[in-house]
């Protein structure tokens, strides 16, 4: 069944939107990741 | 002087004695104590399972680096704990046992002022009768070897269906308590995409099985996400991925029996079923690896210390699942028996799982164990490190540092499909990876803009970068440490 219409995958897989998207994939998850991390006891 | 033995090299030993010997001076020693010659990148073993990236990329020597590096290396493994010594030793030891060279199957005692058990996950495949990587049309990426295994098995089935021959591909979870779907889900879209590029996709049934209740559940009770402009369920996203890719699914199915061809399970309706395969790879359930420990009178006090896993600063008092909370997951990983002894990584024993508990009829339980990803394993055995590294410069317990999988996020870049202009990566970040339902009540526990889920070529991409970088960072090239875990 075909779920991912025809403009989406080629968007998925699209060489200068996905360079873009590349960038913009690694700052998220660097952010995220190396964001910081702590304990949860003494914060809630 | 300190004397810090570490055992295991795997993602987490590994970056905890990196960190060790950069951080210490040379008058501490540093040993690492890990049965595999090898440091191996487990993720990039789902390439290997496919044919694409031969083991030899993935893996690199630990010896020549340790000894270039001033760690020690013992390679052996460890097989119990005296964290009293004893009698004749008054320093604590682990008891390890050479696996290869001259000194194989000799035992050493191996004393430390600190310990970091970071021996990860025993792949407990015992538990599912016939469940045997290579045997029986089953296979396993758990490890380089087996990852070349189910390659072999892989190409084989290929090209008979080359031949004509249809097949029946089963990917998915073979205990009832498995964990590690994301693995197992990373391998089946990469297999499903290598059909195509061989031509063979039409000629093959490929269905996931699976413990979870839901799909994408990955052993963390699934998770709300940000998918574009749109907030999604982890379900809704891996089911419109499967049926895209015409992948079909068994739910809450603990596989418990492995024929040749015929993997059998129970559901949770309470049904027995079979279902017929020509291709499996099943990840099998992980377990502790059965350590024992004495205290100085050689008495048993292995309940002390190990839970299955490690016991660390979790709080493991029973409760049901409506009452479970963030703050019972740990946070500095140390045992509270012995202060000098830490678990990160898959090693230490979690207080609970983190996906709802869930039992048939007859009383089987099935469903997900918690899953520690490499980053999670990474980012606790750096912690470690560094409170040991603190408490020996300050000559006292300092235990500042903390990461709780509460408080921590991670990256689960999963590959759907290798290749550098048609490979596909599925992205999907969990902040926190425990749900906080207190905190975050209405988004299932998790903050929605640091939780999210992209599908694309940039996923592969990024999961590539990562393997390099990954292995740059394990090899301790110059600035590896700037790589963050
Ligand atoms: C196929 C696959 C794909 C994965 N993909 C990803 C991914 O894309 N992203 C991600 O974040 N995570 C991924 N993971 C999970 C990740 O690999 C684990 O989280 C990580 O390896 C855990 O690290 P660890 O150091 O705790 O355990 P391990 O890496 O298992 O290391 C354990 C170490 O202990 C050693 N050891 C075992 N027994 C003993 C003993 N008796 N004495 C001494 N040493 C011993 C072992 O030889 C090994 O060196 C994947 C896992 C698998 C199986």
């Amino acid at each position: 069944m075909r779920r991912i219409s025809p403009i989406q995958r080629f968007k998925m897989m699209n060489p200068i939107i996905q360079l873009f998207k590349f960038f913009i994939l690694s700052i998220k998850v660097m952010v995220i990741v190396a964001g910081g991390h702590g304990g949860t006891r003494k914060a809630n | 002087m300190s004397k810090i033995v570490v055992l295991g090299a795997g993602i987490s030993g590994h970056v905890a004695a990196s960190h060790l010997r950069r951080k210490l001076s040379k008058e501490h020693e540093v040993i690492v104590v890990s049965p595999n010659s090898n440091y191996q990148w487990i993720p990039s073993n789902i390439w290997v399972g496919i044919g694409r990236m031969p083991s030899k990329k993935i893996l690199f020597p630990l010896a020549p680096l340790y000894k270039k590096k001033g760690i020690d290396f013992k390679q052996a493994k460890a097989i119990s704990f005296h964290p009293e010594g004893d009698e004749k030793e008054s320093k604590p030891y682990v008891v390890a046992e050479y696996v290869t060279g001259d000194k194989q199957g000799t035992q050493e005692k191996v004393t430390y002022d600190y310990l970091i058990n970071a021996t990860g996950p025993k792949l407990n495949f015992e538990a599912t009768n016939g469940l045997i990587p290579g045997k029986n049309k089953t296979y396993s990426v758990c490890t380089y070897t087996h990852a070349e295994h189910a390659w072999n098995g892989l190409n084989k089935v290929i090209q008979e269906m080359k031949q004509g021959k249809k097949a029946k591909i089963l990917i998915g979870t073979g205990h009832a308590k498995a964990t590690c779907q994301g693995a197992a889900f990373e391998y089946i879209l990469n297999v499903e995409q290598e059909l195509r590029r061989h031509k063979v996709r039409d000629m093959a049934e490929v269905t996931w099985i699976s413990n979870e209740y839901k799909l994408g559940d990955f052993g963390m009770d699934g998770m709300l996400m940000s998918y574009g402009s749109i907030t999604m369920k982890s379900s809704e996203m891996v089911e419109m991925i499967f049926e895209d890719r015409d992948i079909k699914w068994i739910l809450g199915a603990g596989v418990n029996k492995i024929e040749d061809g015929i993997a059998h399970y129970e559901n949770l309706e309470g049904e027995t079923k079979t279902i017929l395969y020509d291709f499996a790879m099943l990840i099998p359930s992980f377990s502790g690896h059965g350590f024992k420990a004495f205290d100085k009178n050689n008495q048993d006090i292995t309940d002390r210390l190990f839970k299955g896993f490690m016991i660390v600063d979790a709080d493991y008092t029973p409760r049901p699942y409506e009452e479970w909370t963030v703050q019972d997951w740990p946070e500095t990983y140390q045992n509270p028996s012995y202060k000098n002894i830490f678990a990160p990584g898959i090693a230490f024993a979690p207080p609970h799982t983190i996906s709802k508990p869930r039992k048939n009829k007859n009383g089987t339980e099935i469903f997900p164990s918690p899953p520690r990803t490499g980053m999670p394993s990474g980012i606790t055995a750096k912690l470690v490190a560094d409170n040991i590294i603190d408490s020996i410069k300050s000559g006292k317990e300092s235990l500042k540092h903390k990461g709780s999988m509460g408080n921590m996020g991670a990256a689960c870049i999963a590959s759907a499909g290798y290749g550098l202009l048609d490979g596909s990566g599925i992205s999907i970040t969990t902040f926190p990876i425990i749900p906080d339902y207190k905190k975050y009540s209405d988004t299932q526990g998790r903050h929605l803009g640091k939780t999210f889920g992209s599908i694309g070529l940039a996923g592969h991409w990024l999961k590539l970068a990562l393997h390099y970088a990954f292995i740059y960072k394990a090899k301790m090239k110059p600035f590896w440490w700037l790589i963050p875990e």
